[in-house]
């Protein structure tokens, strides 16, 4: 049960005035999955403190080495944004497949990361791309890899009233396919997800990095099959190869969404059709 | 308990009250205001029938906290001439026929008068995906689809 809601537009705001609510208070930044829980009660917090229109967690800019994007920014934002199309192409890519239009017009990537779910989207674009993670605490900032913050299914590490500032995503040279099975043709919660940025030159893979999602607890970077494929050449047996390494890899469950023999084998199948698209 | 001071404009008027801060976007449109053409149909996103425009955009009511609109401009169905596109599309949805049980209609309407005014020229294809968060049980999409590709002429 809410017993208060409050709505900040500043960090300055918001630090000074977060003690004084009630203690079990929760963020919220687009709501989309907040306002779900708590229609099924779902949710044990009696504060809810809105952070979608603080001014510092609505920008993308592009600094010396990295592309900050705010935790704030929403999702249909990335559709119009230069710098998001030409530095992280895995964010751009992942739009078409991201909710609905009308979804992507309330979510954000801070909401989607804090909400830390297995399938999410917006976390696989920024895992595939490298991001960190700018967490702040009354002010205090720490950077984290992803994957130290996204914990287990619905778990992260991060601590009572610190928030997710926003992602440094570190400019380097890559393009990007995102790939999502779904029920629906272009909406839908995903079945299996893959992502890979990659920079290969005349089918020589300079660079790559390959994450997934919904076939493990949390979205996940592929190191093993990252590793095998960095330096080699794209040719029928290495993408063979890296479709049998990868599905190693992951480690699907059976649940009302799909079966892990399915999730497994399209996980593959999508690792085969990102080699062969960016080759 | 209504604690929550909302100061927002719906439909071209303003609404300055204490609300609950429990209460859904959509909650609050329907049971506070009393604007009952916005509908809940899944409550989670999926179905589009409870679409509102806020600041211009299209959004699914049921998944925004209605505090989380202080601020802001909302136009629900009852609003609907207000936007350019929005009298085109009545007419054309009632032409063409895409309408049956009507439960998904303001959603469908909605979310096309946003659409239109971001993307006047669109496709068939580009229509088809504007509307991919909305779903209608009864007609079948292609005179909703013609409703709105005609709406744009």
């Amino acid at each position: 049960m809410i017993i208060k809601a409050e709505k900040f537009y500043s960090l300055s705001d918001l630090w000074k005035n977060i003690k004084k609510l009630p203690q079990k208070r929760k963020y919220i930044c687009g709501g989309t999955d907040i306002a779900v829980s708590l229609k099924y009660g779902s949710l044990d917090i009696d504060c809810l403190i809105d952070i979608s229109d603080v001014k510092e967690l609505s920008l993308i800019k592009k600094e010396k080495n990295n592309i900050f994007i705010g935790a704030g920014v929403k999702i249909s934002e990335f559709e119009n944004s230069e710098i998001i199309k030409k530095y992280v192409p895995s964010l751009y890519e992942s739009l078409k497949y991201y909710a609905s239009p009308t979804i992507r017009n309330i979510a954000t990537l801070g909401g989607n990361l804090a909400n830390a779910s297995p399938c999410a989207d917006g976390v696989l674009a920024l895992l595939a791309s490298r991001a960190k993670v700018i967490l702040n605490l009354y002010g205090k900032k720490r950077v984290l890899e992803i994957k130290d913050v996204f914990v287990g299914p619905k778990k992260t590490s991060i601590k009572k009233d610190e928030l997710i500032e926003g992602f440094l995503v570190p400019i380097w040279s890559h393009k990007s396919v995102f790939l999502k099975s779904i029920p629906r043709k272009i909406f839908g919660i995903s079945k299996a997800g893959l992502c890979v940025c990659a920079d290969i030159k005349n089918r020589a893979v300079m660079d790559i990095s390959v994450a997934a999602s919904s076939v493990g607890p949390v979205v996940l970077r592929c190191s093993k099959t990252e590793t095998f494929l960095k330096g080699k050449e794209i040719n029928d047996k290495t993408v063979e190869d890296s479709y049998k390494i990868i599905k190693t890899e992951v480690s699907p469950i059976n649940d009302h969404r799909s079966v892990a023999e399915y999730r497994k084998e399209i996980i593959g199948v999508f690792l085969k059709r990102a080699l062969l698209t960016l080759k | 308990m209504k604690n929550y001071l909302l100061r927002c404009k719906i439909n071209g008027e303003k609404f300055e009250g204490l609300i609950d801060p429990n209460m859904r976007l959509i909650d609050f449109l329907r049971e506070e205001v009393g604007l009952k053409g916005t509908k809940e149909g899944c409550g989670e996103g999926e179905c589009g029938a409870c679409m509102v425009l806020l600041d211009g955009k299209a959004v699914n009511s049921c998944l925004v906290m209605a505090f989380s609109v202080s601020g802001k401009e909302i136009i629900t169905i009852e609003g609907i001439d207000k936007p350019k596109y929005g009298k085109k599309l009545k007419k054309s949805f009632k032409k063409n026929a895409a309408v049956q049980c009507g439960f998904c209609t303001p959603g469908f309407i909605i979310t096309a008068a946003a659409f239109l005014e971001e993307k006047p020229n669109a496709t068939e294809e580009e229509i088809k995906e504007a509307l991919s968060g909305n779903i209608c049980r009864c007609t079948g999409y292609d005179m909703i689809i013609k409703a709105v590709d005609e709406a744009k002429k």
